[in-house]
């Protein structure tokens, strides 16, 4: 077992708060992706998972129970900033951990580390921002642990480096292991994660499985034999999410039933329908940045 | 097999799809042949580099359209019952593939006369007496 569950996580700095009433369920054996702009809240959310924020409100639970000093054995975290010290070798690392951790496998932390192409005789001083995540990743990987807390462990890693990343991931997943990580690549998490939640100024925006938000999210667009076109209506079903109108062509997002709605659009007199595949990455701009995603704005309430 | 499968996750494709498909594919070329071994749920998972759940629902779903089989304990394994999982599978992706042109067609104003004028011709040049080896 190694589930988590987050309820209505609040964490409020000063009078601005970080995470805003967040809930996101981890199953175990599962990977789950935390997508979000800089200063969301994933490292907020991250933090307060560790208990190394505390939570203004809300409830953090991992298989049932809050975090307790034996948790700590069964959660491996990699924190989005280096924190390892400069002036011990790599080595020093692992054996730092060795102590630290029952579970500890120093022999697996070596060969992470030799594939990752890392020097485990070199101080910390003398490596790359990439050799630093990889020396966190192969500790973190090494230690046997439930549930892996992952904030971009892939920062600064070379193309090759971060498909072994990924690897990894999913290796626990195939163990029954849960990870949850979060990373500005979309294109990774994509690949690894079952699950996502975008999260904007501390809230979820969106969440859900990724092939179920790629199956359900489209984009219907129609021709219209004139400028002046009326949709119908069509705008007002809750399904449709934005509409953009350039000139005789009409672009709908939907989040469910684009072949209903693309039926409907064919009804009040468009051609040339067809039904766009969107992937993680257009849904999250979606999500985040609707403007940028797109041009000529019509809301749904003035095309209406 | 594994080598066969190829998934692009930057695709808005659900990837659980893309297997399906390709899984299908397989079968109705014989590259899959009835009864032979698919790899584990893990091992696919690892080998194309994406998450094992949704390798799993892939499976689950082949399952359910009585592609593949699964023994517990056994694996998964192409079917071998009386109906041949190939030709069937064979008539559902040619299916499929019509379909998505014809709608297409008449999505760009094709009417009726005009698409047969065109299947007619296409199917004049794919399917002449003389098969023009691995038509694509």
């Amino acid at each position: 077992m190694s589930s988590i569950k987050i309820s209505n996580l609040r964490k409020i700095y000063g009078s601005t708060p970080a995470v805003d009433d967040l809930s996101l369920e981890v199953p175990s054996a599962s990977v789950f992706g935390l997508l979000g702009p800089n200063g969301a809240g994933k490292t907020t959310t991250f933090k307060c998972m560790l208990g190394l924020a505390r939570p203004s409100s809300g409830e953090i639970l991992y298989d049932g129970k809050p975090l307790a000093p034996e948790s700590f054995e069964r959660i491996a975290y990699v924190p989005e900033r280096n924190v390892l010290y400069d002036w011990l070798t790599v080595d020093e690392h692992v054996e730092m951990n060795r102590r630290a951790f029952r579970a500890f496998d120093p022999a697996r932390a070596r060969e992470l580390l030799s594939q990752f192409g890392v020097d485990h005789r070199k101080r910390v001083s003398a490596l790359s921002k990439g050799m630093r995540t990889a020396v966190m990743v192969a500790c973190a990987f090494a230690r046997n642990a439930e549930i892996l807390v992952l904030d971009e462990p892939t920062g600064g890693l070379d193309p090759v480096n971060q498909r072994h990343v990924l690897s990894l991931i999913i290796n626990e997943a195939a163990k029954g292991n849960s990870v949850i990580f979060s990373s500005h690549q979309i294109g990774q998490v994509e690949r690894a994660a079952e699950m996502i939640a975008i999260i904007d100024r501390g809230k979820v925006i969106l969440s859900g499985l990724v092939d179920d938000l790629k199956a359900d999210r489209k984009i219907v667009e129609g021709i219209f034999p004139d400028v002046a076109f009326s949709l119908d209506g069509i705008a007002n079903d809750p399904r449709v999410l934005r509409v953009d109108r350039t000139e005789r062509i009409v672009r709908l997002l939907v989040t469910a039933g684009a072949g209903e709605i693309a039926a409907r659009l064919s009804a009040s007199g468009a051609t040339g329908i067809r039904a766009l595949d969107l992937n993680l990455e257009d849904i999250f701009l979606y999500a985040v940045s609707p403007v940028t995603a797109t041009t000529d704005i019509v809301t749904k309430e003035q095309s209406s | 097999m594994p080598a066969v499968l190829t998934v692009d996750p930057r695709s808005g494709v659900p990837i659980y799809l893309q297997i399906i498909e390709q899984v299908k594919r397989s079968v109705a070329l014989g590259v899959l042949r009835a009864g032979e071994q698919l790899p584990t749920v893990k091992q696919l998972a690892i080998d194309l580099t994406v998450n094992p759940n949704t390798v799993a629902r892939a499976y689950r779903e082949l399952e359910r359209e009585a592609v593949i089989e699964t023994a517990t304990g056994r694996g998964s394994f192409v079917r071998t019952d009386e109906v041949e999982a190939s030709p069937r599978v064979a008539v559902e992706i040619g299916r499929d593939a019509i379909e998505l042109a014809l709608r297409e067609a008449k999505a760009v104003g094709l009417d009726r006369d005009e698409v047969r004028a065109i299947f007619e011709a296409a199917l004049e040049r794919w399917f002449s007496e003389l098969p023009k080896g691995d038509s694509q």
